[in-house]
């Protein structure tokens, strides 16, 4: 079964390169019965692709999102991990801030954004804001899930050894809870990046949804379809590269 | 350090505990038998400072266990599961409980590495506890509780999950590292050869809520086949007892 011949073919991935190869043929034949601003072809897109980089305008406008979603998203992720603290720390904080999570998961991006508009106007602020909000919850429940289970066994054990408050929450809390806080970033961080760029359709003069809602207006169709490759692309590396590295650190010990 | 309990019991929804009295001299090997359920872990908490009797008390050389968390009696517990830290090796494991110590932090890594060696645990100090086996993990267990230079050592079934071949080999070691270090030992188990091979003093629990039906010195001047057979045969009458107040409870 795992045949040194066979292992290559599960890293080539051959069936989603037949699925690919079906996409393009059918978008190219789309592209042509229907024209390029409906849907520019395969390699107009393609063109375009090696034209921002070239001109270095994929750095400047992935780079002002992810300006933005690190100082969003970084907020989150410290809030978050308040949260938890919190709620291990005192019962009642507990119940109101799952009660909190609760009702921030319940609220459309669409709230913040226009509430951000109101209270920020046409600022960076408001992509910052809307991003901070949205992660929030998802984080946070992540951290407060894993604060929850931290095994009682392990915290009788520090309490027979008598090890101190402190010492129990750095020796047995943190290290079953960062598994979890990990779990939420994977997720917030994705969420962060789909969410910024809607912000950024508003009020912002860079950024890749600017820059895509920009390409709309000037009927530059194939510009859309570059930036989504873009965004598609920053989100796959941060996830091999950041993210799993972080999974494998923290869990080295399974 | 003499160990005296006095008329301890132990209510929680039911009578658990029920007036249970026994004493140990130092150095002495003390074995909990009894039926599943009988209170002999619920016994060991309260030894152990983990939960305050509804009665009675403990003492240790005359002085009573306080439960507020404030005794300076030194308490080493090895649990059914091994309960080590599985984000930190086997050293970091043991030397994370010397902290409470205040000793430094290269005393605590020498202090930790001398343990482990004692316990068989040579060269496995800096692995993670899932790299190594049931048996090694509660040998570190027992490194983890005697670093602490424990007046009393309590042990709840310690080898309860460990196979036939391990749990013998564990039960010599238990054995060997009593003799080397004299301390005072409570030990919960429910095998009756295990407790008559290695205890000093036997306790026979009765059933819920239990008492001590009987208090055997165990100083090798009975025949071993005998004092198995009775104690199996006392064993047999409690769990029929137990089962029959179940049933009629329920």
């Amino acid at each position: 079964m795992t045949s040194p011949a066979s292992r290559w073919r599960d890293r080539l991935r051959l069936p989603s390169l037949v699925v690919l190869l079906v996409v393009l043929v059918v978008w190219e034949a789309v592209a042509r019965r229907y024209g390029a601003y409906v849907m520019p072809s395969p390699g107009a897109v393609l063109r375009g692709l090696v034209e921002v980089v070239a001109t270095g305008d994929v750095w400047k406008h992935a780079g002002a999102s992810l300006y933005r979603i690190a100082i969003g998203f970084g907020a989150a992720l410290v809030l978050a991990v308040l949260m938890g603290l919190a709620s291990f720390l005192w019962r009642p904080a507990r119940i109101a801030v799952a009660d909190v999570v609760t009702v921030l998961n319940s609220t459309s991006v669409f709230v913040w954004i226009v509430v951000s508009l109101i209270w920020f106007g046409l600022t960076n602020m408001a992509p910052i804001f809307t991003t901070f909000m949205i992660t929030l919850p998802v984080v946070a429940s992540n951290v407060v899930e894993g604060v929850a289970s931290v095994d009682r066994r392990l915290l009788e054990m520090g309490q027979v050894y008598r090890l101190s408050g402190w010492e129990k929450f750095r020796s047995i809390v943190i290290p079953s809870t960062i598994p979890h806080l990990v779990a939420g970033m994977k997720v917030g961080f994705g969420l962060a990046l789909k969410v910024s760029v809607v912000a950024e359709i508003f009020g912002v003069t860079s950024g890749i949804g600017y820059i895509m809602n920009y390409s709309r207006e000037i009927l530059a169709t194939q510009m859309v379809f570059v930036w989504a490759l873009v965004m598609v692309a920053i989100m796959l590396v941060i996830d091999k590269l950041l993210f799993e590295s972080l999974s494998r650190r923290v869990e080295r010990w399974r | 350090m003499k160990l005296e309990v006095r008329d301890v019991s132990k209510r929680y929804a039911i009578p658990v505990l029920d007036g249970v009295s026994l004493q140990a001299a130092k150095g002495e090997f003390v074995c909990l038998l009894g039926p599943n359920g009988c209170g002999k872990t619920t016994l060991l908490r309260i030894l152990g400072g983990l939960e305050a009797p509804s009665a009675g008390e403990v003492r240790f050389d005359d002085r009573p266990v306080s439960y507020d968390g404030a005794s300076d009696l030194h308490v080493g517990v090895v649990f059914q599961e091994d309960r080590l830290l599985p984000w930190l090796t086997l050293a970091d494991n043991v030397a994370l409980v010397l902290r409470a110590q205040g000793r430094d932090r290269a005393a605590r890594r020498a202090t930790a590495r001398r343990y482990l060696r004692f316990v068989g645990l040579e060269g496995f100090e800096d692995y993670y506890p899932n790299r190594v086996s049931g048996g090694m993990r509660q040998r570190a267990a027992i490194a983890r509780a005697l670093a602490i230079d424990p007046d009393l050592l309590l042990m709840d079934e310690p080898f309860g999950s460990l196979d036939a071949q391990n749990r013998r080999i564990m039960q010599s070691e238990v054995k060997r590292i009593w003799a080397e270090t004299g301390k005072t030992i409570v030990f919960v188990t429910h095998a009756i050869e295990e407790a008559v091979s290695i205890g000093t003093t036997l306790v026979m629990m009765s059933a819920r809520p239990s008492r001590v039906r009987e208090l055997i010195r165990n100083d090798g001047g009975r025949d071993r086949h005998a004092l198995v057979d009775h104690l199996n045969q006392s064993i047999m009458e409690e769990v029929l007892r137990q089962q029959s107040r179940t049933v009629r409870g329920s």
